[in-house]
């Protein structure tokens, strides 16, 4: 086939063709106005006078987070919310009677109209839904807005899913909480099927699993007479049904955790991290101080959230997971093995230089924690004693390169990989680290002593050390912490899959493995060890204590251990912050720990906290 | 003077109805934005008058010279700017309503898409007018192609779906009338009926027997028939694949993108009261200013995208069919024009320019009376804005241009 010629007056069929096509659509355009404008004219003109097209948002309520034994940690609970329509004919003919509506709602609410005011003209860009002005009203509330129905256009009471967290303060920081999500949010598109004032997760839980527990709400259009009463608007779009959000089953073992937390005194801060060595599921993980995530789920003014996220003690920063501290001798038993791995030393050696309470370096004086002095020791004593100065030597022999070459085995600079939000990296530095820092060469060796019993420059966090404790404990496996059990949809539970990137071996000798174990099973069963206080009547325990000299103050005490220290179920790493000595008080916050696990309370105060 | 001698000419029924849009074009802009709680709004029908009377001058100035000077190396040299036009948009453009669209030296901003439009409907004109050529050698049509499709695809990424569409509506209008058979234009857009159809098997195997009587009975030759066979096998099979492997949210946005409405309430929203306010107009309207539903939900488009169906509203049935005549008349006169042309270049420039509006009338009444999807497209002539209205008025002006001209030789 040819094109056929076209030029002058060529043109005429295809005139005709685009002619003939070009009216046919018109005419379909006028088909279509004459539908809508003469044949159902009658029902858009009632639409548009006294009746009121809006969208009911059925929000689905999130999924429930139990313990592994099935204690409810979060639920939802029914509730109410007073939502406003900006596009209500009353406010659309006069901007200005929002004014007066709002100055009589906002008292009854008990919050500023300004606020309200704010809040309303910021969402109405964004979203032709009602806005929430205030979340979880009381009855009383309720009663004035339908006894004020008339003098209070396009304001409704809606009920809606409130996220609780029955047991308050406990488990906070693994928790996370709810808030309403941000305007810079709802621009990414990440977060595309969110609407301005619906609830995300932050933190915890609550965020790393958003999308599981959210399930997915649900819509439809309503008219709405002038009466107040709703009918559905069909035809132009099919309600979606609310789907609720997927349960989660923790790790996390409630006693335990109680435990953790109430073993904290009054105003002290810190964490605790209990694992459970045989496969890294999180038995408890606790900061302190913590605060109520019942507070966010209703909305948080500005005062309260600034002095939530400072105030000085930074009550919403998980200690346990985002601050990294100097280890103290809590890393002992690393560099212990370190030496042993790299051929330095044998469980026996004794080093030439007796403790007397401080070693000589060069033209600088290195202190031993014992200013009486430990005199000649082997590795073993060394531990249990926690004697500074031989690990002075000690660091020396092994040298920077292959101490930082054993710790990186230990992946000591890089994140735990929890199923946790914002987790830190620690630390433990290397020559390429300083050279970087101080400029080639220009750093003396004498940062090796401090390395070796965990000062200076390393820094950790408390699920790292959590971490370190069941790799000793399980004989050389590096574990993922975890707290999601199983996702109650089905599937295996998370710990259960036989997944490379949950368990990584680390190849070490058992022989050298066992060396350091039976050291720190000393810690705590010799009398001379200082880990005395975490000792148990029936249960070996196996740990090391630790107390970090740090720039903010007083000592941080630190604690990590194992139990029972042959074929361990529980690791514990335990931090409190500028509390002094790790052996006085951090070793009996893991006691009360590993109390509560071997010897679980009865169930009957259990029942109570299960709430339904 | 240049263009005085065949005045007589110009075509004073497109010249009538183009000046009428206009006018009901400020009207309703006053009307749409009288209502609105922004009061920054309310003087905007004043300076919709002056971009009209810019718009007037341009469109006089570009046709009063010789249409036939806009052939050839000026055709390039136009493309040209306005091709960096819109590059420059996409690194330094200003964002609105989600998309990069708009270019601006303080408080001038243009939307370089609208008269990237003209300028390669005028190259679009050049190159397939320069002399005849057989449209079905494949190496004829690269080029026009070309020429399409960069535009389309820088415009695609602002991203603007609504805009970039045109591109290709032109390009195919004015192959059509080069001289290129229906059958290849089916042909060309066989990929595109491809990628909807193949999410439902059966249909897509509908549509490839379709595809195979069709070829095996037009007899074309080997190497355009193995190239329709080939992409269209490719883009079939690769489609479904390709969407399986995105993410839910990647998905999402592409729905999104291809039809706001169905996903996102807000849009489904808009369409819904723009129903309610044109069918409330019923057969004689609410009268001029007092449509009720005017400043409701979707109101930062009710003087742009949205303003038929303020006039549906207060006009009723009567002014709404009234409206829409006029842009039959325009675009039937236009087609006139085209064809009564004195050459090949006059003939694509004419029906090239009458596609533009052709385009974006129906895709943008449709979207008022809820037939097609929200692409945030303005309605030529009645829509607040200047860059859409000069850009109509450049095309009506050569429109005109080669209606002036028709005894030239």
């Amino acid at each position: 086939m040819r094109a056929e010629p076209i030029g002058l007056g060529g043109w005429q069929r295809r005139e005709r063709i685009l002619t003939v096509g070009v009216a046919g659509i018109f005419a379909l355009v006028l088909m279509r106005l004459f539908f809508l404008q003469v044949l159902q004219g009658q029902r858009y003109r009632e639409l548009s006078e006294g009746n009121r097209i809006r969208v009911e948002v059925l929000t689905a309520p999130r999924g429930e987070v139990r313990d592994r034994k099935g204690r409810l940690l979060a639920d939802c609970v029914p509730s109410f919310t007073v939502t406003l329509d900006p596009f209500d004919k009353a406010y659309t003919r006069n901007p200005a009677h929002i004014d007066s509506t709002l100055a009589a709602l906002a008292p009854i609410l008990g919050v500023d109209p300004t606020f309200l005011k704010e809040k309303i003209q910021r969402e109405r860009k964004v979203s032709f839904l009602p806005i929430r002005l205030k979340r979880n009203v009381d009855i009383k509330s309720v009663a004035f807005v339908s006894e004020h129905r008339d003098q209070l256009p396009g304001v409704e009471v809606e009920s809606e899913p409130l996220r609780r967290y029955p047991l308050g303060l406990m488990a906070s920081h693994l928790l996370g909480y709810v808030g309403e999500i941000s305007d810079k949010e709802l621009l990414d598109p990440q977060y595309g099927d969110y609407l301005s004032g619906d609830l995300i997760g932050r933190m915890g839980i609550e965020r790393r699993y958003e999308k599981v527990l959210r399930g997915q709400d649900g819509k439809r259009f309503l008219e709405v007479n002038a009466l107040g009463r709703k009918a559905e608007l069909l035809g132009d779009k099919r309600p979606i049904v609310p789907r609720r959000g997927v349960d989660l089953e923790l790790t996390i073992d409630l006693d335990v955790q109680r435990a953790a937390e109430e073993a904290f005194p009054p105003g002290a801060r810190g964490a605790v991290v209990a694992l459970d060595p045989r496969n890294g599921e999180v038995l408890a993980l606790a900061s302190k101080p913590n605060y109520d995530p019942n507070e966010f789920s209703t909305g948080i003014t500005q005062e309260r959230w600034s002095e939530l996220s400072g105030g000085g003690n930074y009550p919403l920063f998980n200690r346990a997971i985002q601050a990294a501290y100097p280890p103290g001798s809590t890393l002992k038993p690393f560099t212990s093995l370190a030496g042993l791995e790299c051929g330095a030393i044998v469980p026996g050696t004794v080093f030439a230089k007796s403790c007397t309470g401080e070693f000589r370096f060069g033209t600088r004086l290195f202190g031993c924690w014992n200013h009486d002095g430990h005199g000649l020791l082997s590795m073993h004593d060394a531990i249990v004693r926690s004697c500074d100065v031989y690990f002075y030597q000690l660091g020396l022999r092994i040298g920077l390169e292959r101490l930082a070459a054993f710790m990186s085995k230990l992946k000591l600079s890089e994140k735990t990989g929890i199923d946790l939000p914002q987790e830190r990296r620690g630390l433990f530095p290397d020559l390429g680290w300083y050279d970087r820092r101080f400029g080639t060469g220009r750093w003396s060796r004498g940062i090796t002593l401090n390395l070796a019993i965990g000062q200076g420059e390393v820094s950790l966090t408390p699920v790292k050390l959590a971490q370190l404790a069941a790799f000793v404990g399980n004989g050389g496996v590096l574990l993922k912490p975890h707290l999601v059990r199983s996702i109650a949809s089905g599937g295996p539970p998370a710990s259960a899959q036989a997944d490379d990137s949950l368990r990584q071996v680390v190849p070490v000798s058992p022989y050298n493995l066992d060396a350091v174990r039976s050291a720190m099973a000393s810690v705590v069963s010799d009398p001379n060890g200082t880990g005395g206080q975490a000792r148990l009547d029936s249960i070996a325990v196996a740990g090391k204590t630790g107390t970090a000299q740090n720039p903010h103050g007083k000592d941080h005490a630190l604690f990590i251990c194992f139990a029972p220290a042959d074929a361990p179920r529980i690791a514990v790493a335990v931090l409190v912050e500028n509390a002094g000595h790790g052996s006085s008080a951090a070793a009996p916050i893991a006691r009360k720990v590993l109390e509560a696990f071997f010897h679980p309370a009865p169930p009957e105060s259990a029942a109570v906290m299960t709430g339904r | 003077m240049i263009g005085a001698r065949f005045s007589s000419d110009i075509d004073r029924p497109l010249l009538a109805a183009t000046m009428i849009l206009t006018l009901i074009g400020v009207a309703f802009v006053f009307s749409a934005t009288q209502m609105a709680s922004a009061s920054a709004e309310h003087g905007l029908y004043l300076k919709q008058i002056a971009y009209l009377l810019l718009a007037l001058l341009a469109g006089g100035l570009i046709a009063a010279v010789p249409y036939r000077v806009y052939e050839g190396r000026t055709a390039y040299l136009l493309y040209g700017v306005a091709l960096g036009l819109l590059v420059l948009t996409l690194f330094v453009g200003h964002v609105g309503l989600g998309a990069q669209r708009w270019l601006g030296w303080g408080p001038v901003k243009i939307q370089p898409s609208e008269l990237a439009k003209v300028a390669t409907v005028i190259l679009l004109a050049s190159q397939l007018g320069d002399r005849k050529k057989d449209l079905t050698q494949i190496r004829n049509l690269v080029r026009p192609i070309l020429t399409a499709g960069i535009p389309f695809l820088l415009v695609l990424k602002q991203p603007d779906l609504g805009t970039s569409v045109a591109f290709v509506a032109m390009l195919l209008t004015m192959l059509y009338w080069a001289g290129l058979p229906l059958l290849y234009l089916f042909f060309l857009i066989s990929p595109i009926a491809n990628v909807a159809l193949s999410f439902y098997t059966p249909a897509w195997f509908v549509f490839l027997g379709v595809l195979a009587v069709i070829l095996y009975r037009s007899r074309i030759r080997l190497l355009p028939l193995l190239i329709v066979v080939g992409v269209n096998l490719i883009v079939g099979i690769a489609t479904p694949q390709i969407w399986n492997h995105l993410q839910p949210y990647q998905k999402q946005r592409i729905t999104t993108f291809l039809d706001p409405g169905a996903d996102a309430y807000g849009a489904g929203y808009q369409i819904i009261q723009s129903k309610i306010a044109i069918g409330s107009g019923q057969v004689f309207g609410k009268g001029y200013l007092h449509g009720t539903q005017k400043g409701l939900a979707f109101l930062p488009e009710q003087h742009t995208d949205f303003i038929y169906s303020v006039v549906g509203e207060e006009t009723g049935f009567v002014g709404a069919a009234f409206v829409a005549s006029l842009y039959l008349l325009l675009i039937l006169r236009g087609i006139r024009v085209a064809h009564h042309a004195r050459n090949r270049f006059g003939g694509l420039l004419a029906i090239g320019m009458t596609s533009i509006f052709l385009y974006h009338v129906l895709v943008n009444i449709w979207m008022t009376v809820g037939l097609a999807p929200v692409t945030g497209l303005p309605l030529p002539l009645l829509s607040y804005g200047g860059s859409s209205l000069v850009a109509s008025f450049l095309q009506v002006g050569l429109i005109q241009n080669v209606a002036m001209r028709w005894r030239d030789y």
